[in-house]
């Protein structure tokens, strides 16, 4: 059964994968991105991660996700541009890849088979917590610094500091004279034919 | 249980599926970004598969960090990404030739 | 685990840095502009107050902190101060740029300061995670340190090439990272040092059992033969655990049992190997190395040219350090796989980057390519695979940054508001505009082109002569040839300020603090030409030599 589970989300990841890189549209390939990152949160189930796989759905669909798909409408790009070429390197690429594909398994493919360790008492976020506040809290504390660079760097760079929007001013709106805005003429009538 | 193999080879494939990708798409960076995504997700898989094999921890704390970093990786990414785009009105790699010699 | 032992005292340089950074970056978003002055001398003052922190935290001997992430040793220390000090001359000299181009940002200097916290992480690294997130801590910063400029076409372009590149090599060091823990199950980079040597031990072990029962036919003869072999050794797992089987199973046929672990057990050295390429790979990205350079020109040139400064200076220490910690922390035992591979990368990056830096027109592209026969230079000493060969490359890359440094410096110098002196010609007769200046790009041009006495040459002189005693004199030719053909480029630099007449003659100007940086770098370049040892003694030191 948990064989079953496995090769059945890893064919949905491995087609959605091909699907994100192959996909006309780039909201198409977000969308079947976020779909690949569902099913591997499965096989991480499979695996006993069960905080990761939460926080994989939570902070890549949620969040990284989300920003993509925020990021591709909002910048009005012309698609079908980008598209050309891609048949031209589909050769070399897929033979690349696939070359690349048949040596990495031929490695990893010969590893030596552990068979599955017993299942711990230790609940998986109990055992992630013990170790994340203890042994890890040095690579903890830089991970913060590493998110707070990240916010700097993604407020400077996007941030237009004079804005277009119009405000309201009271302190001036008050201290307005009637002779600045208001002229009176005087114009003399003009005669019927 | 499927053994570790398989889910290295699972890895592998992701990896290379990543790779592929950057070199089919090499017009379109938001596509590239999107690669590099799977690329960090393949090496998670890895990760999380040697720990529970091994039976180690470590493994699992290692693959915190990266979602981490891969989060903020890519909200650097796109809001350079974004300055590009205001600058050159364009995100095709193509137009990517202001810097040659 | 308690507070006492985690040695968080030998930390306080970092922890300075990380904490002023937030508490500038606060100060700096309730400063009005006109004292945007005070962020640039609070995050100087920082680095000073960090230097000075690194030299009253040096250690007799290594220690362990932060529950074995963190090592001090003599090397981390010097590396660190050079990190520290280098950093705070590159702003010295990017102050008055950045002011001119509206750049001038309290985020410009907060970035920098994480720039410069994640290559102290990276050079006291003691664990995979750590030279990770060190890497990526920099990293992230200087994307977004060169995007800065934001109304820049090259500047935004340039930073999303680097980013791009950057990140795909992240992608690998993390594959090869991954491999790694999978085989030895730790990214602790002492057990990881322990295991890897245990299973080449185990490799040797494998291949002369495999021989003993291939020679003899008779099986007990061969079991006899093996357990008197494997008894012998002592620092080998799978020995020890053939002489267990051997012992339990006397009475039936122990072959049985032995000959598919021996199989299986082979496999685990390939997949070492296998992880390492991808470590080697990450690393020469980093480091810029043929052919994994491209992103090198186009960053440098793109780039504004403080950034360049910065991008090419303190960051090469700290990936030096990286690759020390990875290949000679963690995997000493495996030199022979990695000498072949940095000697391929050495040999690229020594022509490659000669011979197309002879071609270029804009001066930046042209130490760009320069930058990456320097990078073939450094590995020399790496791949000698012994400390003194380290000793020779950590004092090749202090003083590769010293003069790039000081050659960026003066293209900033002559930069003006609206005018970028990033072409060659711009060089012409400097010396008729300022003979000083002029001279002081002569010292630092001799000194990368390696003439005696600069310290160019002497930095040259060690790598090489540690690559000749460990017997590659053939490199070590080719790599003096190219030397020759590189310093055509720098000379011609030189030729071009003394023998040319100037295409402008608007005044240099520069403030106080800039000339007087300037000069002392150049003095410095000049001192340690004429007294190379002093140097050389610190860095041999850093490696447990006396002299």
């Amino acid at each position: 059964m948990i064989k079953f589970t496995f090769y059945l989300f890893s064919l949905i990841l491995i087609f959605a994968s091909v699907r994100v890189v192959t996909v006309k549209n780039p909201v198409h390939a977000a969308l079947f991105l976020v779909l690949a990152f569902f099913s591997s949160a499965a096989i991480w189930l499979l695996l006993q991660a069960e905080f990761l796989a939460i926080a994989l759905v939570l902070v890549y669909v949620g969040a990284v996700m989300v920003l993509f798909l925020f990021v591709v409408m909002m910048l009005e790009i012309n698609f079908s541009q980008l598209r050309e070429g891609f048949v031209r390197n589909l050769p070399v690429a897929g033979l690349v890849g696939a070359l690349i594909l048949l040596e990495m398994v031929f490695v990893v493919g010969a590893w030596q088979n552990v068979p599955p360790p017993v299942a711990t008492e230790i609940p998986n976020i109990v055992a992630l917590g013990q170790v994340l506040y203890t042994d890890y809290f040095y690579p903890f504390e830089i991970a913060a610094a590493l998110l707070l660079v990240a916010m700097i760097a993604a407020i400077a760079l996007t941030m237009r500091p004079h804005n277009r929007a119009k405000y309201q001013k009271p302190d001036q709106q008050v201290s307005v004279n009637r002779e600045d805005y208001v002229r009176i003429v005087n114009i003399p009538s003009e005669a019927k034919d | 249980m499927p053994e570790l193999s398989d889910f290295l080879i699972l890895g592998a494939i992701l990896f290379c599926i990543s790779i592929a990708g950057i070199f089919l798409n090499r017009k379109n960076l938001i596509i590239i970004l999107m690669c590099i995504e799977l690329m960090l997700l393949s090496v998670n898989l890895n990760f999380i598969a040697f720990s529970y094999f091994n039976a180690d921890i470590a493994g699992q704390v290692f693959v915190f960090f990266i979602l981490t970093v891969a989060a903020a990786e890519s909200a650097i990414g796109l809001a350079i990404l974004i300055v590009l785009f205001r600058n050159k009105g364009s995100i095709n790699v193509e137009d990517l030739n202001a810097l040659k010699g | 685990m308690t507070i006492a032992n985690l040695n968080i005292a030998w930390l306080l340089p970092e922890i300075l840095i990380l904490t002023m950074a937030c508490v500038i970056l606060v100060i700096d978003a309730y400063l009005p502009k006109q004292l945007r002055n005070l962020t640039y001398h609070l995050t100087q003052g920082t680095l000073l107050g960090a230097a000075l922190l690194i030299i009253a935290a040096n250690p007799m001997q290594p220690i362990l902190a932060m529950n074995d992430m963190v090592i001090i040793d003599a090397m981390s220390v010097v590396l660190k101060l050079f990190i520290v000090l280098i950093v705070f001359f590159t702003f010295i000299y990017s102050r008055e740029y950045l002011q001119d181009r509206k750049i001038f940002k309290g985020e410009y200097f907060v970035l920098g300061l994480f720039a410069t916290l994640g290559m102290l992480i990276m050079v006291s690294a003691h664990n995979l995670l750590m030279v990770f997130l060190g890497l990526e801590l920099l990293s992230l910063s200087l994307y977004a340190m060169i995007a800065m400029n934001r109304d820049s076409k090259v500047a935004t372009e340039a930073a999303m090439k680097y980013f791009v590149l950057g990140a795909l090599a992240s992608g690998m060091l993390l594959y090869g990272m991954s491999m790694l823990y999978g085989i030895t199950a730790t990214l602790d980079l002492t057990k990881l040092s322990q295991s890897v040597s245990e299973i080449s031990n185990d490799r040797i072990v494998i291949s002369s059992v495999n021989q003993l029962i291939s020679e003899t036919e008779e099986v007990e003869l061969a079991i006899k033969n093996v357990e008197k072999h494997v008894t012998t050794i002592t620092n080998s797992p799978i020995a020890t655990k053939i002489a267990e089987i051997i012992e339990a199973n006397i009475e039936t046929d122990a072959m049985v049992i032995i000959k598919p672990m021996l199989a299986s057990s082979s496999q685990n050295y390939t997949i070492l190997v296998f992880g390492l390429v991808f470590i080697v790979i990450g690393v020469a990205f980093k480091l810029g190395a043929v052919p994994f350079h491209s992103w090198i020109p186009d960053v440098y040139h793109g780039s504004p040219t403080s950034m360049t400064l910065f991008v090419a200076s303190a960051p090469k220490i700290a990936a030096f350090a990286m690759v020390i910690r990875m290949l000679v922390d963690g995997m000493q035992t495996l030199h022979t796989d990695w000498q072949g591979m940095l000697i391929l990368l050495s040999i690229l990056s020594i022509i490659v980057g000669n011979i197309i830096a002879i071609a270029q027109q804009n001066i930046k592209r042209m130490l760009a390519y320069s930058t990456i026969a320097h990078v073939g230079y450094l590995l020399l000493g790496i791949i000698a695979a012994n400390a003194d060969g380290y000793a020779a490359s950590m004092f090749y890359v202090v003083v590769y940054t010293i003069m790039t440094l000081g050659a960026f410096g003066m293209i900033i110098l002559l930069s003006r508001t609206g005018f970028e002196a990033d072409k060659i010609e711009d060089f012409k007769g400097l010396n008729e505009r300022n003979p000083w200046y002029a001279m002081i790009m002569l010292i630092i041009m001799l000194s990368m082109a390696g003439v005696p006495p600069m310290v160019g040459f002497w930095a040259k002189w060690a790598v090489l002569a540690q690559v000749i005693n460990a017997g590659f004199v053939w490199l070590a030719v080719l790599a003096v040839l190219f030397a020759v053909i590189g310093a055509f480029y720098y000379l011609r630099i030189v030729k071009l300020m003394y023998f040319d007449k100037p295409t402008s003659l608007v005044p240099i100007e520069a403030g106080v603090d800039m000339r007087f940086a300037l000069s002392a770098n150049a003095l410095i370049v000049l001192l340690l030409g004429l007294m190379p040892n002093t140097l050389m003694a610190i860095c041999l030191g850093a490696w447990g030599i006396s002299v």
